[in-house]
């Protein structure tokens, strides 16, 4: 299979206006994936699907992944002149990323036997932005993978046929796979309590320590 | 009648007995369960009626696919927040007296997914359970033991007096409230008739 | 006893029997309800489903007037059958009429059959 970066290129050539990204896995498994805006997914998941070379026509797995805000600190070393002497100055500035939610495809080839090539989406924000396009149209395995995805993260897959929850009920209001998500206080009593239980259990307890 | 007079009579080819002994001698000794299992515990439900186990030699084989003609319900697997009302839902059609098994580490707390956000923390919460049998899963050796725990169970219970068992009482209800779905969980999370939290043992002396 | 009267004594004698046989039971679990066992129905103990889920609607439910058609089809194919195994059995001692009679009785009923299939009934739909 190609390399990722023609892949991109050849994308780009193919859907005029798409901007991708490159994201590095550092790990040793090295699956850098794509990183697709959201007006142009579509289109980009179809070239990946149908280019002869790619053939990729087999979603094996969507998922998604809960960004949250984080601070990112940066330092830059300025020359300054400073009581006319000129220095380096050290500048750290605190900047915050806003989060976002993410949907992950993995597609593969079943007439090549290559793959995978990682699809990500992401979201606006984590708060009203949270549209991004359904997949569901072009690998119709995705649909029951983008429900769950919309039950655990809260995702809107706008054009999915059916986008209802699937694991939780109907009426559930939260998103539970959210990192931010704060479970019903039903504890009981657990014989050793550690981490985030024995902070419950001291408040359900509050003789134990 | 005094137990040497009765052993006596016995050896004589004569039986004697009361009606409550009779009536929990038919009980004990036919407990239809309702076919149903939830989670992974179900396949060792399914081995301990196979031929090896033999769930048959309790009278106990008839795995009844309707609620309405099961005396008791193995509560076998994990119950989900969101299967929990159905569970309920069925126990309340059995006909009385009904009895429950919680089988399995997840029917009786919630096992490994205790701090998960959609499983019940033991059927407990809802009903009222006979005997609860530890394990993920447990072997059928276990389900057979909890099967001769109810058995004795039964076998213990009065047909009159203050101790007699629910269903034979006019007072206590045979439905139990079923659980509807909330915005973030069940409710109620716990019928209180039949649940309270546990109380700590361990307290400032330890 | 006599004879004459003999065999109908012992058909009611039987009879008597076998409606106490029955009755028996349910007179004692009758009884036994009212001395021991209160009854205790409730909402979802008497509703009309018994799946687990929430019961909806009323299990008087009326059927398709259509299912008239796999009636029919039944009464063709099965009368068929019971009529055709005697015959079949019995079909080199018969005489020319009887033989005469059950091929027009044949025809009858393939002649339904023919109806039925020539109004589609037969497609799966």
């Amino acid at each position: 299979m190609e390399t990722l970066e023609q892949i991109k290129a050849r994308a780009e050539a193919a859907v005029p206006g798409a901007i991708l990204g490159i994201l590095l896995n550092s790990s040793p498994s090295a699956q850098h994936s794509l990183v697709v805006d959201n007006e142009h997914a579509l289109a980009v998941a179809g070239f990946l699907r149908d280019d002869p070379q790619l053939r990729l026509d087999y979603l094996s797995n969507a998922t998604g992944v809960d960004w949250l805000d984080r601070e990112v600190k940066e330092s830059n070393i300025t020359r300054q002149v400073v009581d006319g002497v000129e220095r380096d100055i050290e500048v750290t500035s605190v900047r915050v990323v806003p989060g976002y939610l993410e949907a992950v495809y993995h597609l593969y080839s079943m007439e090549l036997r290559h793959g995978p090539v990682i699809l990500r989406l992401r979201t606006g924000n984590r708060s009203d932005l949270v549209q991004i396009p359904s997949l569901t149209p072009l690998w119709r395995g995705a649909e029951f993978q983008e429900r769950e995805i919309y039950d655990l993260y809260g995702i809107q897959f706008t054009g999915h046929p059916d986008l209802r929850r699937i694991l939780m009920w109907d009426g559930f209001e939260d998103h539970p796979m959210r990192k931010d998500y704060v479970d019903p206080d039903d504890f009981e009593y657990e014989p050793t309590p550690h981490d985030e239980v024995l902070e419950r259990a001291a408040r359900h307890y509050p003789t134990t320590k | 009648m005094d137990e040497q007079l009765r052993h006596e009579l016995g050896r004589q080819g004569i039986f004697v007995t009361t009606l409550e002994e009779l009536y929990n001698w038919g009980r004990k000794n036919s407990l239809w369960p309702l076919g149903f299992g939830l989670a992974c515990c179900a396949i060792e439900m399914i081995a301990t009626s196979m031929a090896r186990f033999d769930l048959a030699r309790f009278g106990a084989e008839v795995f009844r696919p309707s609620p309405r003609q099961a005396d008791l319900m193995i509560v076998a697997g994990t119950v989900t927040k969101k299967m929990a009302p159905q569970v309920v839902r069925l126990y309340n059609q059995m006909a009385e007296p009904k009895y429950v098994i919680a089988m399995g580490a997840c029917a009786i707390s919630g096992g490994p997914f205790k701090q998960g956000y959609n499983v019940l923390k033991g059927i407990d919460r809802y009903l009222p359970v006979d005997v609860h049998i530890p394990g993920c899963p447990p072997r059928p050796e276990a389900l057979l033991d909890a099967f001769m725990a109810l058995q004795q169970k039964i076998a213990q219970q009065s047909l009159t007096g203050e101790h007699r068992p629910r269903h034979l009482r006019a007072d206590v209800p045979g439905e139990f409230p079923v659980p509807v779905f909330g915005a973030h969980d069940l409710q109620p999370p716990s019928n209180p008739q039949v649940w309270s939290a546990p109380q700590m043992r361990r307290g400032e002396g330890a | 006893m006599t004879s004459e009267q003999g065999p109908y004594l012992f058909l009611t004698l039987l009879g008597v029997a076998a409606l106490l046989f029955a009755l028996t039971p349910l007179a004692l679990a009758w009884l036994w309800a009212r001395v021991f066992s209160p009854a205790k129905p409730g909402l979802d103990k008497n509703s009309i489903y018994e799946c687990g889920l929430e019961s909806k609607g009323d299990a008087w439910v009326p059927f398709r007037s259509e299912y008239y058609l796999y009636a029919i089809i039944f009464l063709v194919l099965d009368v068929e059958t019971l009529f055709l195994m005697p015959f079949a059995v019995s079909f080199s001692g018969l005489s020319t009429g009887a033989v005469l009679a059950m091929l027009v009785f044949l025809l009858l009923l393939v002649e339904g059959l023919v109806w039925a299939w020539g109004k589609g009934v037969l497609n799966w739909k």
